[in-house]
């Protein structure tokens, strides 16, 4: 169990470097409370600050190649319509691929998590899998399967498979005796002892396997765009650099953040949803 | 000093213990543990923490397998947990994601699996009302104190209508109004019903084990033992206040502790004498 634990705090140092906590509790003397709980915007506008002086005051070989705010503000909103309908073609391939790898992952976890020959016949196996770098699978997955869709979800799936499984897998395994016991005593049957114990039991390491496996497949799945996408965030990104329309460039990198950013946080609410009994 | 209740083991019909012992790895748990426990009675598993009454109350749930010798209950061996015999822990055993009334009704669909869904409701709001939980039967676990959580753990094991009651220091984390509170209410329900319930209380609380059982039953630590049994005969209903002040009270609870300062003291003894057998 110890290699299968620790792999799911790998990925979680993978999580929490991407998504820093958004404001950063510093304590401050009395004297400056104005400061106070506005650090992170501060921070941001100070960058924002810092951008502007940089692309405005640093000559590159292309004017356009670090362009300013500004300038980046214009063609996000010009490209808009077209980002849109690229954060439509994306979703579609990693909405299906996510969720299944949420369903697969929860399920298999539950089972390999409960069941001690079960966990002993897959554990080798996973030991070896989990930590491949998903990224590595792209190629082939694209030069394997007969349509992009097809190999974008299959690594989009990949990437969130394993931080969901992983993290299932130990939740289940780390369920309190106490719960055990009271399923004993109650004589629920073994699908009913998943179902109604273990998987709620289970909920915050599942939850939080879903916020790795989420960032995973947008990781998965824009790196995926860059090598053969006809559409989807990541392409964009990758035309006009291939254009050398770095304002349309670093346009699409920042809304794909915003994108991201939405979707983790839609994740957060529902965890905070489901799990409102957790104290 | 021991009374044996039943001269013959066969003719028992209630809860049995015959050589009884149990281990963890190498390290001997409970050892030579014997007795029988009648239908109706009840009875305290008294000792200090380690001498295994936990284990003992696992055991005869069913949630542990003795080593040697066997358990039963009305001369059916037990093998495993059975709706027969209810079971409240000390932590509060209530299932955080659910209602009082849901814990409460997923533990009926077990225990009454006939029943129509609406009854079970009706059933498990009544139960709830019975241990005072009437105006907290759609809260969650964590919306309520230690003690109204734990009375809603005795009042599923109530609802189940299990004729075995195990009570693994069921009020030992609670204040002293409270746990006084839930005695009363669990002799309450133990004089109540007919038949009576069979109760099995752990604790190692000397006047709780006299104020709400019938015969004590005291254990002894490494490895945990039965080092005497004794039976209360005050009459009941109790009443804490002049059963507390009585001097036959006071003389019981002296030789219970007295019996158990006796045990530490030869244990502390032999223990030496096998530390020094194993220097050589």
């Amino acid at each position: 169990m110890s290699v299968m634990t620790d792999i799911p705090s790998k990925s979680k140092i993978v999580f929490t470097s991407a998504a820093p906590p958004r404001s950063v509790c510093i304590t401050v003397p009395n004297g400056k409370r104005l400061w106070h709980g506005k650090e992170g915007i501060l921070f941001l506008l100070g960058m924002l600050a810092l951008w502007q002086a940089v692309s405005g005051c640093i000559h590159f070989s292309s004017k356009y190649l670090f362009p300013t705010p500004l300038v980046t503000a214009r063609a996000l909103w010009q490209s808009l319509p077209e980002l849109l309908k690229g954060t439509g073609s994306s979703f579609v391939i990693l909405a299906p691929g996510y969720l299944l790898a949420v369903l697969a992952g929860v399920v298999w976890g539950l089972l390999v998590g409960t069941i001690p020959a079960l966990h002993r016949m897959f554990s080798p196996f996973a030991r070896f899998a989990s930590p491949v770098p998903p990224t590595v699978y792209i190629p082939y997955a694209i030069a394997l399967l007969p349509t992009f869709r097809m190999a974008a979800g299959f690594v989009v799936f990949i990437g969130a498979f394993w931080p969901v499984f992983l993290n299932t897998c130990t939740g289940a395994a780390a369920l309190p005796q106490r719960y055990r016991d009271n399923a004993r005593i109650l004589g629920f049957t073994r699908g009913e002892y998943l179902w109604r114990i273990v998987l709620p039991a289970s909920l915050p390491h599942i939850f939080s396997g879903m916020g790795v496996g989420l960032v995973f497949s947008f990781i998965m799945l824009t790196v995926a765009e860059l090598f053969g996408a006809s559409a989807g965030l990541g392409r964009f990104v990758q035309l006009y650099a291939d254009y050398a329309d770095y304002p349309r460039m670093v346009a699409g990198i920042f809304y794909t953040g915003f994108v991201v950013l939405l979707s983790v946080e839609l994740l957060e609410q529902i965890k905070k949803r489901a799990l409102f009994w957790v104290k | 000093m021991t009374h044996s209740i039943t001269e013959n083991p066969k003719q028992s019909h209630g809860l049995s213990a015959r050589e009884v012992s149990f281990a963890h790895g190498r390290a001997t748990v409970l050892a030579g543990i014997d007795f029988d426990i009648e239908e109706g009675e009840f009875v305290s598993l008294l000792g200090p923490s380690g001498c295994g009454k936990t284990t003992l109350l696992r055991l005869l749930a069913g949630l542990e397998t003795p080593a040697t010798g066997n358990i039963s209950w009305k001369t059916r061996p037990i093998t495993g947990p059975s709706l027969d015999r209810g079971v409240v822990f000390q932590d509060y055993s209530l299932f955080p994601w659910m209602t009082l009334r849901k814990n409460l009704s997923t533990a009926l669909a077990k225990s009454h699996p006939e029943m129509d869904k609406r009854w079970r409701l009706d059933l498990a709001d009544q139960y709830l009302e019975m241990v005072g939980l009437a105006d907290s039967i759609g809260k969650y676990p964590f919306e309520l104190s230690g003690g109204m959580q734990q009375r809603g753990a005795i009042a599923r094991t109530l609802a189940m209508g299990s004729p075995v009651l195990l009570m693994d220091e069921p009020f030992g984390a609670l204040d002293p109004v409270n746990r006084a509170r839930l005695q009363d209410l669990v002799l309450d329900v133990w004089s109540g019903v007919t038949p009576r319930k069979t109760v099995v209380f752990v604790t190692h609380d000397i006047e709780e084990a006299l104020y709400l059982s019938s015969r004590v039953i005291m254990l002894g630590a490494s490895p945990g033992r039965i080092i005497d049994q004794i039976q209360v005969s005050f009459p009941r209903p109790r009443s804490r206040a002049q059963l507390l002040d009585s001097g036959a009270f006071q003389e019981l609870r002296g030789r219970i502790a007295a019996r158990f300062r006796q045990d530490v003291n030869n244990s502390c003894e032999s223990e030496s004498l096998v530390g020094h057998a194993e220097g050589i």
